[in-house]
Order: structure tokens, then sequence, then C-alpha cells
């Protein structure tokens, strides 16, 4: 079987190859174009993403895919499921997948004293200017399969805020990321996959 | 032309796009499905105590207590395309800065059609009611309502509200707390 492709591959020449190369090259340029394209539509930087832990059983298992939006003219509410991230200070940055259980929305303009770490009894005073389009709002998030809420999980911070989150669950199509983690869990699965193709792409006919 | 991949490969590809249809079939129909559920929400008058702050704030800090009543039929919402409720009774009010605010008091996962009664007399709330400016002091009166987020098996997300307090109900003055 070998032998025989070898030959066929032979007889095909140079420009064959190029050609194949070529089309390889133009389903990953497509498959990448329609990935950034839909994060542009969503307003997210990753608008598909596979559920890499527990913490939402028996909503989400490991493996499930949730799409996700992320509107800039919307405000989170109690109940939407949030992707976030809260930068890697110290360790790893582990997108998490959990639910708000709380929202604080701020008066527009708020000053950054407004974050409530202290208590205030007087009214502090708001900038004379201020270019806000879209009120700051605290939030706090819990997994559902979790006894505690994120507080742990914020690395520091009092509040999860717009700028950490990535996007909010819309819809949800259960296994079909496992295939993802399958790869990551056996990283040979990964090269054998995408040498297979390379390959299967250079050899063939049409 | 007529090799064992390519008819693997075409056999493979007419049985992904099928499964596909399926799938979008369902999850489209999930729309049609289902009706509104009926239930009542009732709360007793807040408690709130002078109580020991959030973390990093050393300080006091009011924490509400809040008993409800709560009768719901969520059989409504359960059909074929629902794999699980997950319904929660939220406070919404305005502090004395003009922030808005919505806490989730307590909430519970639904997983079957048998438990969609909801019968719950004297429940307590099950996370901590706290206010971010730590004192319940001249905010306005509370409003609770009681809503879900159904999850299907596959496809979109569903929000909903099952019920509503007919009035707020307002945070009395902070009392110590009584050593007994």
């Amino acid at each position: 079987m070998f032998s025989e492709s070898l030959r066929d591959f032979r007889r095909l020449g140079f420009r064959h190859v190029l050609l194949q190369v070529l089309n390889f090259a133009s389903v990953i340029a497509s498959g990448l174009m329609m990935w950034k394209g839909l994060g542009l539509i969503t307003n997210t930087e990753s608008p598909i993403v596979v559920v890499l832990s527990g913490s939402m059983e028996p909503a989400f298992y490991r493996g499930d895919l949730l799409f996700l939006t992320n509107p800039a003219s919307e405000q989170y509410k109690t109940g939407d499921i949030t992707i976030y991230r809260t930068g890697d200070r110290n360790g790893p940055d582990i997108p998490i997948v959990h639910r708000v259980i709380e929202t604080h929305d701020m008066p527009l303009c708020a000053p950054e004293s407004f974050a409530f770490t202290k208590p205030t009894r007087r009214q502090p005073k708001l900038p004379a200017q201020c270019t806000d389009k879209v009120p700051r709002q605290l939030m706090l998030t819990k997994g559902d399969n979790n006894y505690a809420d994120d507080l742990e999980l914020y690395r520091g911070l009092d509040w999860l805020e717009r700028k950490h989150i990535v996007g909010k669950v819309k819809g949800f199509l259960p296994y079909i990321g496992y295939v993802t983690i399958a790869m990551n869990d056996f990283p040979q699965l990964k090269y054998a996959l995408l040498g297979g193709l390379g390959l299967l792409a250079l050899i063939q006919r049409e | 032309m007529h090799t064992l991949l390519s008819r693997v490969n075409n056999a493979s590809a007419f049985m992904s796009s099928c499964m596909m249809t399926l799938l979008a079939a369902i999850a489209i129909s999930s729309f049609f499905l289902g009706s509104q559920p009926t239930g009542e929400v009732g709360i007793s008058p807040v408690k709130v105590f002078a109580a020991k702050g959030r973390r990093h704030y050393s300080g006091k800090q009011d924490a509400a207590f809040v008993n409800f009543n709560v009768t719901a039929d969520l059989a409504p919402l359960f059909h074929w395309n629902t794999k699980q409720l997950f319904v929660s009774l939220e406070a919404e009010y305005t502090n004395m800065h003009g922030v808005q605010n919505t806490v989730v008091i307590w909430d519970k996962i639904i997983r079957r059609k048998q438990d969609a009664q909801l019968h719950i007399e004297g429940g307590k709330n099950k996370y901590a009611f706290r206010e971010v400016s730590t004192s319940f002091k001249d905010v306005s009166p509370a409003s609770y309502a009681l809503k879900y987020n159904l999850m299907p098996y596959v496809g979109v997300l569903q929000y909903g509200e099952i019920a509503r307090t007919s009035d707020d109900v307002p945070f009395p003055e902070a009392q110590a707390k009584v050593a007994s």
C-alpha cells in the first residue's frame, strides 16, 4: 500500500505537492477566519469553550462544549453562567465556568473608592467629568457544585468585574469537547492525528 | 473512486450531518415546549445583625437573615430537553449610595419532574446576605423574586421569573448579637 502511494507521489510531481500544501493552508486559514469572525460577532476572545472541571455538575461535565456571548451593551445578571479569568499573578491562568450569585451595579462614573472594601457612611463625591459609558459592576460567583463562593479563587480581588469575564454561556452541546481533553491528556494522540492528517493531505490524489 | 477509505469518509460525513440536524431540531423544539410555571413567595420580617465582615475587612458588617415561604409548581418547565432547573430566590434593592444590588440568598437544583413541586416553609437564606456599604441603614425596602434557569440536554439556556413579592420588604434597624 505504501509503496503504491509512494509511486503515485513520484508520478504526480512537485506541483501536485505544492497544490496540496496550498489546500491544507486554505483549510487552516478558513477555520481561523470562522473562529475569529465568530469572536467578533459574539464579542468574546473565545466564543466556544470546553468545560475542564466538575464544579458546575450536574449541569456541565468535563468535555461539554459551551457557546459564549459577551454583548458590550448588556449588564450581567444573577443566574448568568460566566467564564472568567483573574490573571496569573500566582499560578496558572485557567478560565473558570461559574454562576453569578451577586451583582452590585455602581452608579455611572462612581470613583474607585466606591468599591466598598472599607465602610463609607458619607456620600462619596462623583468626579466632575467622566467617560464611562457602562456602569461599573461588582460580581460574586459560585460553582453550583461547590459549597462556598469563589472569593478564594479571585487571588486577592474582592469582587469580579467585567474586565475579568470572557463571556456568558448561551448554548450547550454535550461530550463533543472531550476530544480536546483527550488530546491534552495524551499528547501522542495529538501528534498521531496531526501527522496522519498531514500525510493524507499530501498523498491524496484529488 | 470507490475505495474503502472514501466509503468510510462518506458514511461518517452523512452520519455526522444527520446527527447535527437532529440536535438542532431538538434544540429549536425547546423554544415551543414548556410553559410559564406558577408560584408564590412570602417573606417573614427580615432580621439584621451586626456581624463579622467579609474578607480583607476586619470591622463589622451587617448581615440580614431572611425567613421565607415558597410554593411553586415547576412541572410545566419539564419536557424532553430539560436536563435540570436551577431555581434561585433573589433579593433586589438599592442602597443609599444608589448602588443597585441583586443577591441570591437561596437556590436549588431540580433534576426530575417528580421533584418539581416546591413547598418550603420557614426556609432560611443559604448564603450570607450582606450589604456592600457595610450597613443596611437607610437602604430601600427589598423586592424578592423566585427565578429559574432551564438547562437543556442540548441547546440554549433559558431564564425566567416564577414569582415576586407583591410588597417590598423593609430592612429593620441592626441589632447587636444577643449572647444566649
